[in-house]
């Protein structure tokens, strides 16, 4: 089979043999593409890239130019009509992809399958925009090898094998490594952006600014990431890692809502320890970050708090993954007096909803004498009465508290959150819910915790005369483990966990915990590698007052160390070696004689230039006679020793013209 | 416009390194500072494509892409090292090259030698008049190229110069170096056509002229030439290790012509000579003998392709 295919190949022209390769780099270039690119466009440029192959193998001609470009010009307003724009990269990476298989379609030369190859490089680099996983990496580095020995087949004019090509490009590519690394690392990053990059829509999970009864526990399936966050010191115990985020004040009888808030800043008087941690976030539809609650401490420039205490990044978007520097403190006090209106705002319930609910917490509120008391008999009840933590809570009707309160008492956090606060409001305590995360695993190996999908979580926030906003926490009444030790630990055996099993096996977890060490380091110290790690870098190599003008001098000096260095090392590669010792030293013994003024003549043997040499200088005639004697036994003798070759060189290094 | 400057700067730029490096020994190792390096039209586009990633990862703050185009940069530089070291220290020598007719193309013979125990590849020379296909050189080897240069007139033509370029290894960078050797080509005048009969036979004998002994006398040995009979070949001399010889017998018949200058009276130069190359072509081409007599030249009547060039070359030399 592989002996026909090669006789095949070797009756097609040189073009047609080299097509194939550069088909296959490409297709390796595009493959990173497919998830996210239009499928259209794909099948285009297998189209193309077929007719093309046909085309060869039948010997046909090239379509003519004018369909050539009436082609183009319509894949053109394909991509323009199917992404609606030509800016951004989807559309700029479909463009690509189409034009890449008309530009297969119309190769004809070595130039064109060069334009084929930068096209790929390009492809390939826009595969870095949609992605920089670590696992992506090898991939891509190997990718780019094949395109680049594809690159120097196609510019030979005799075939190259394959594996001298990939060879002598795998140390061009190392050769090439140490100047990339020191232009990666002091090349000055430009801060901003040249233009306007168009939001990308994708849907991703995460918390939204609205909350319905099952949103929470339909996100508890993912195990996808959130954030990651590294304490410097000791990190807050289990029941204090309460990670916060959207804040819902609006409530329609079943589903809770952010909607434009009236808050002004608040103020916070902390006590207790302070954290200071490095976040790490996703990327994700939104600028929320989840901050240890409350955060006391935030660069202001790249983020700011809300009245109602959620922390937002600056930007509209978090489209890649972002660090920030924050403090908390866990224990605190907010300012003492509520606005009216925000009073008002925050007790407020549809009077037609939820009616059974309402009675009931106003009934519990006399009973209890205080705001504190009936907060606590709230939670008792959901403790000592039958309601269950599941997963898998049932349905609920349009009066989604009654139902849940008095039918079903199954719930998620949710549930629960959402049925205490419309209890409390009823009461006319002002109330809202928290979402956010809740817990986390932490990785031993890499020092940090990793918060994840699967840890979001929904509580209260009530006001207490004198006391501020307060956290209350139903989900600590009715499950107390899932706050001290998780989800895995809180749900019953029976309830089906999405990779409870394998999270449990210790190899598995080790394993995994491993990788996504590996993957926050690469993450921290090279994808998000920017101007703050060169600061540092610079300051490291001993440049005290650390400015971009430096960057420049160092780059300039990497350039040219690099350059110095690279001729050096290929002029040394190059040297002509004489691969016959006698020769090299007999060549010793003439470039020895030639500085003294008596070079040999191109005609001269070895008799006649010793000859010449002895007579006009008798001094040395006699080594010289034995040189001549150990060189010609050396070289066309029966019998050359190897104490000869010694002696020779002996003689030679003694030669003192 | 744009096309009138490009020949005119290209032209400059050769004067000028003929002024600065004169004419090249034969051999000649191609020193470092001899070669020159610029980027190709596709080097260019390269760097655009480079630069449109820069442009594009910055933007986007994406440092992989940020890496992927530094690697593609640094791979791009070092092409660029690989390239000029492709060429540099190469021997170049010339080869010989054979004589050819007025309004011919003459091949340049040009060998590149390689020391290095790395090969080079995708070598080639080139000059106005055309490139030769690109060799690989092997690692202390050696490859043989030719350059063409049109040969208008008889005379002595020179190749004043050529180029040794090189686009290895992805032809985004052009190294070259320009080469002035004053290699020589001997060009020998056209042959007329063949409207004048050559001057009468004289059939004469060869060798001994006083002895008309026919086929049968041994009178002496001379080289073997192609087309010579087998059955002429001095074997026992070739035994005894004297080369291929070739008996001579008194008597033979040889059909000898003389071309003679002077019986073209009333003819220019030029034409006197391509009817004179002429005569001799034919001649040699049936095996007869010739002799030629031009001003101040006078070979005696010989047979062979030795004869023949020296006659012809005495064509392309008359009076230059």
């Amino acid at each position: 089979m592989s002996a026909t295919l090669d006789q095949k190949m070797q009756q097609l022209t040189p073009l047609g043999q080299r097509l194939p390769w550069v088909v296959a780099g490409l297709a390796l270039a595009v493959l990173p593409h497919v998830p996210h690119i239009a499928v259209w466009t794909l099948l285009i440029a297998a189209l193309a890239t077929g007719a093309r192959m046909m085309i060869e193998v039948k010997r046909w001609d090239l379509p003519p130019k004018w369909v050539r470009i009436t082609l183009a010009f319509a894949a053109l307003l394909g991509v323009a009509a199917s992404y609606r724009t030509l800016n951004g990269i989807d559309a700029g990476t479909a463009l690509l992809v189409v034009m890449a298989g008309m530009k297969l379609l119309e190769t004809n030369s070595t130039r064109d399958l060069t334009v084929v190859v930068f096209l790929a490089y390009f492809a390939l680099f826009a595969a870095f925009l949609y992605n920089q996983n670590l696992l992506l990496l090898p991939y891509m580095l190997f990718t780019a090898w094949l395109l680049t020995a594809t690159l120097m087949r196609i510019h030979q004019t005799e075939s190259m094998p394959v594996r001298d090509a990939a060879g002598a490009t795998a140390k061009m590519f190392l050769q090439a490594l140490p100047l990339a690394v020191l232009l990666f690392l002091f090349f000055p990053r430009l801060p901003g952006q040249f233009w306007a990059v168009p939001a990308r829509e994708k849907a991703m999970t995460g918390l939204s600014e609205e909350m319905t009864p099952g949103d929470v526990s339909e996100l508890s399936l993912s195990s996808a990431i959130a954030f990651r966050v590294k304490f410097e010191g000791n990190p807050p115990p289990p029941r204090e890692r309460y990670w916060r985020g959207p804040v819902l004040h609006q409530f329609d009888g079943r589903t809770w809502r952010r909607a434009g808030t009236p808050y002004t800043p608040q103020e916070v008087v902390s006590s207790g320890p302070t954290y200071r941690y490095r976040i790490s976030v996703e990327p994700q539809e939104r600028n929320w970050i989840f901050p240890l609650d409350m955060a006391t401490g935030w660069n202001r420039e790249r983020a700011y708090r809300t009245g109602d205490f959620q922390l937002f990044a600056r930007q509209s978007q978090i489209t890649v993954l972002t660090s920030f520097d924050l403090e908390s403190n866990p224990q605190y006090v907010t300012t003492t007096e509520l606005r009216k209106d925000l009073r008002h705002w925050d007790t407020f319930l549809p009077s037609t909803r939820n009616v059974r609910t309402q009675e009931l917490a106003r009934r519990m509120r006399e009973e209890a004498g205080s705001d504190e008391a009936f907060i606590e008999s709230v939670l008792t009840r959901f403790r000592s009465e039958e309601y269950y933590y599941t997963l898998q809570p049932p349905a609920l009707d349009a009066n989604a508290v009654d139902d849940f309160l008095f039918n079903t008492k199954r719930g998620f956090c949710e549930h629960y959150a959402s049925a205490f606060t419309v209890m409390a409001r009823a009461a006319g305590i002002p109330a809202r819910i928290v979402t956010g995360y809740q817990g986390g695993e932490f990785n031993s190996m890499g020092g940090y915790f990793i918060v994840r999908q699967s840890d979001a979580h929904a509580w209260s926030e009530v006001w207490l005369n004198g006391r501020g906003w307060q956290r209350i926490d139903p989900t600590a009444a009715i499950a107390p483990s899932r706050i001290e030790m998780g989800l895995d630990a809180a749900l019953s055996e029976a309830e089906d966990v999405p990779g409870r099993a394998f999270r449990s096996n210790a190899f598995f977890s080790k394993v995994r915990l491993a990788w996504d060490a590996a993957n926050t380091f690469w993450n921290n110290e090279v994808v998000q590698f920017g101007e703050a790690q060169q600061r540092w870098l610079l300051e490291k190599l001993n440049f005290d007052d650390a400015r971009w003008e430096y960057l420049v001098v160092a780059l300039v000096l990497a350039m040219v160390g690099f350059f110095v260095a690279l001729t050096a090392y290929l002029a040394w590669k190059f040297r002509p070696r004489s691969r016959d010792p006698v020769a090299h030293v007999y060549e010793q013994l003439c470039r020895k004689l030639a500085k003294r003024g008596l070079p040999r003549l191109p005609h001269e043997g070895p008799n006649d230039y010793v000859d010449r040499v002895a007579q006009s200088r008798p001094d040395l005639a006699p080594q010289l006679t034995e040189l001549r004697t150990v060189y010609v036994n050396l070289r066309y003798g029966p019998t050359p020793l190897a104490t000869q070759f010694s002696r020779l060189k002996f003689l030679v290094n003694q030669l003192q013209a | 416009m744009k096309l009138d400057i490009l020949p005119r700067l290209h032209r400059f730029a050769r004067r000028w390194t003929r002024k600065r490096h004169g004419v090249d020994p034969d051999p000649m190792q191609l020193p470092s500072k001899r070669i020159y390096i610029i980027p190709t039209s596709l080097g260019i586009a390269f760097a655009l494509m480079l630069f449109a990633m820069f442009i594009g990862a910055t933007n986007y703050a994406n440092n992989l892409a940020l890496g992927l185009t530094f690697l593609l940069g640094a791979l791009a530089l070092t092409a660029m090292h690989h390239c000029h070291r492709n060429l540099s220290g190469i021997l170049i020598r010339s080869g010989n090259c054979e004589p050819v007719f007025a309004g011919s193309v003459a091949k340049f013979q040009i060998a590149l030698e390689n020391g290095a125990p790395l090969p080079r590849h995708e070598i080639t020379i080139a000059n106005d008049h055309g490139t030769a296909a690109p060799v690989l050189v092997q690692a202390n080897g050696r490859s043989t190229l030719h350059v063409e240069l049109p040969a208008p007139k008889r005379g002595l033509l020179t190749l004043d110069h050529f180029e040794i370029v090189t686009m290895h290894p992805f032809g985004l960078f052009r190294a070259w170096s320009h080469l002035h050797m004053n290699l020589t080509c001997i060009v020998y005048p056209r042959p007329s056509d063949r409207r004048m009969t050559p001057p009468p036979v004289e059939t004469d004998t060869g060798g001994a002229q006083e002895a008309m002994k026919g086929d049968e006398d041994f009178a002496g040995m001379r080289p073997f030439h192609p087309g010579d009979s087998p059955r002429r070949i001095a074997w026992k001399a070739y035994a005894r290790e004297q080369g291929l010889q070739v008996k001579l017998y008194a008597g033979t018949a040889v059909t000898s012509h003389v071309f003679d200058w002077d019986s073209l009276e009333g003819m220019d130069v030029e034409p006197r000579l391509s009817q004179l190359c002429r005569w001799i072509e034919d001649a040699y081409a049936e095996g007869h003998a010739f002799a030629l007599k031009l001003p101040g030249v006078d070979i005696p009547a010989n047979v062979g392709p030795a004869h023949r060039q020296h006659c012809l070359t005495a064509l392309a030399m008359f009076e230059s």
